[in-house]
């Protein structure tokens, strides 16, 4: 039988800090996924699974033998996948970098479709709007891209997204709400594309 | 007819709406807020969860070897929970390093010299009693500042476990500083005495600490210069603890 979580928490807290090994072993996969989600980047996801991981091995005494492992560590990640957006946020503004040099700054501009020829490949057409969605959320702040991503990619619940970011609900909805407006402005021929 | 507004639209698509039937009715009702909807929903489903490319079996693997050499030695707040002796363990150690720095002083057979100096003699023995003592003290207050120094704004909800450590160093804090007085120690005595000040806000504070609380908190540590002056005494309990081997009074006992 698979020895619980807390019973691993509970080894590492009593001073066997490879027992944490198992741990790491366990969700680093999983919050590799919401990582990548929210930042769209093998490596980032990476280096954010990694400062989970070590966030929660500094806070274990602090963790509820009672809680869920599993929760526990998602709501770090997202805390630390915020703060990995904001950063890199704030070097893109201060380098004014452009991750796709093709990509004009959204500010306010719609992005542009390729014209729809003769029989689309539509397969191409799919990924084309992939990247397209991909680049409208490039421009979300780091809270309204978290929050989305969590609601509509990861069918959280508007209390799991408060709890998780630290926000009132309130706070959270509208960091939802901002984020589809946002994305409606960039995506705004999007639709009409692909019907 | 009053129309719903995006935002209501938006929160609708996700049914979290504060006031879904009323959005629900207005919706069957009001053709344009149909229309808007269907568009709002019409974007919204093609925006699918993104595919995450599976990363590489050994993945586990190098994130455990990333993390493994990155980890703290020792959970503190765990060991300074269950392993650190009671306070009133510590106020017996430190009352009988005072006494033995005295007694040794008092009862050894005494040199010769002019009283004034087997004075300043015995008061300097006393005082290294107390500096080596604290040292340990200063070490584990010296981290918790540090950590504290290096708080970022999203670091504030593990501020319990701060607290508890602030709390138990409180506790030796006053021990500490009433016996480097006692002990005519007047440079130890004040730093201690703003440490202490500095320990009492954070274990006093609120347990959920704001980005301002934060700050503030940051800049009494700053201003007052409390880790330098603890880095100092720090280093030069060091040396005494290096020169001697031992606490002063009982090498000579």
């Amino acid at each position: 039988m698979e020895v619980s979580d807390a019973a691993i928490v509970a080894q590492v807290l009593a001073g066997d800090r490879d027992a944490f090994r198992v741990l790491v072993e366990r969700h680093s996969r999983s919050i590799y996924h919401v990582a990548y989600r929210m930042t769209g980047n093998a490596q980032d996801s990476e280096e954010i699974v990694q400062e989970t991981m070590l966030r929660a091995y500094k806070a274990l005494p602090r963790f509820e033998l009672r809680s869920n492992f599993g929760t526990w560590l998602y709501r770090i990640a997202v805390n630390r996948t915020l703060d990995f957006l904001n950063a890199r946020k704030r070097v893109q503004e201060t380098h004014q970098i452009t991750e796709d040099p093709d990509f004009e700054d959204g500010g306010g501009k719609e992005v542009q479709l390729a014209a729809t020829g003769p029989g689309p490949d539509r397969l191409l057409l799919s990924a084309e709007v992939k990247q397209k969605i991909m680049q409208a959320m490039n421009q979300l702040s780091a809270p309204e891209r978290v929050a989305f991503t969590m609601r509509h990619m990861e069918g959280k619940s508007i209390a799991e997204i408060s709890q998780a970011m630290k926000l009132k609900p309130s706070a959270a909805k509208n960091s939802v709400f901002r984020a589809v407006q946002k994305l409606r402005q960039q995506l705004g021929p999007l639709a009409g594309q692909t019907e | 007819m009053k129309h719903l507004s995006e935002e209501q639209i938006v929160l609708h698509f996700y049914d979290d709406a504060d006031n879904s039937a009323e959005v629900r009715e207005h919706l069957s009702a009001c053709e344009a807020c149909r229309t808007e909807f269907e568009r709002v929903s019409a974007l919204l489903t093609q925006i699918v969860p993104i595919e995450v490319p599976e990363p590489h079996e050994s993945f586990e693997q190098k994130i455990w070897l990333n993390v493994r050499d990155r980890l703290p030695e020792r959970q503190r707040v765990f060991f300074e929970r269950f392993l650190s002796p009671p306070k009133w363990v510590l106020a017996g150690v430190m009352a009988m390093v005072v006494a033995g720095a005295f007694f040794a002083g008092r009862y050894w057979p005494r040199p010769k010299g002019t009283p004034t100096e087997l004075a300043t003699n015995r008061e300097a023995d006393v005082q290294r009693g107390v500096l080596v003592a604290v040292a340990d003290h200063l070490d584990r207050s010296q981290i918790l500042l540090i950590e504290i120094m290096h708080a970022e704004p999203g670091d504030v909800h593990e501020f319990p476990g701060e607290q508890a450590r602030a709390r138990d160093l409180l506790d030796s804090n006053r021990l500490y500083r009433v016996s480097a007085q006692r002990a005519g120690d007047p440079a130890t005595s004040r730093t201690l005495d703003d440490l202490e000040r500095v320990l009492a806000e954070i274990a006093n504070g609120p347990s959920e600490l704001t980005e301002a609380d934060l700050q503030r908190l940051q800049r009494q540590i700053q201003s007052q210069g409390l880790l330098f002056k603890i880095h100092i005494i720090g280093s030069k309990a060091g040396q005494e603890q290096r020169s001697h081997g031992e606490l002063p009074g009982n090498q000579r006992l």
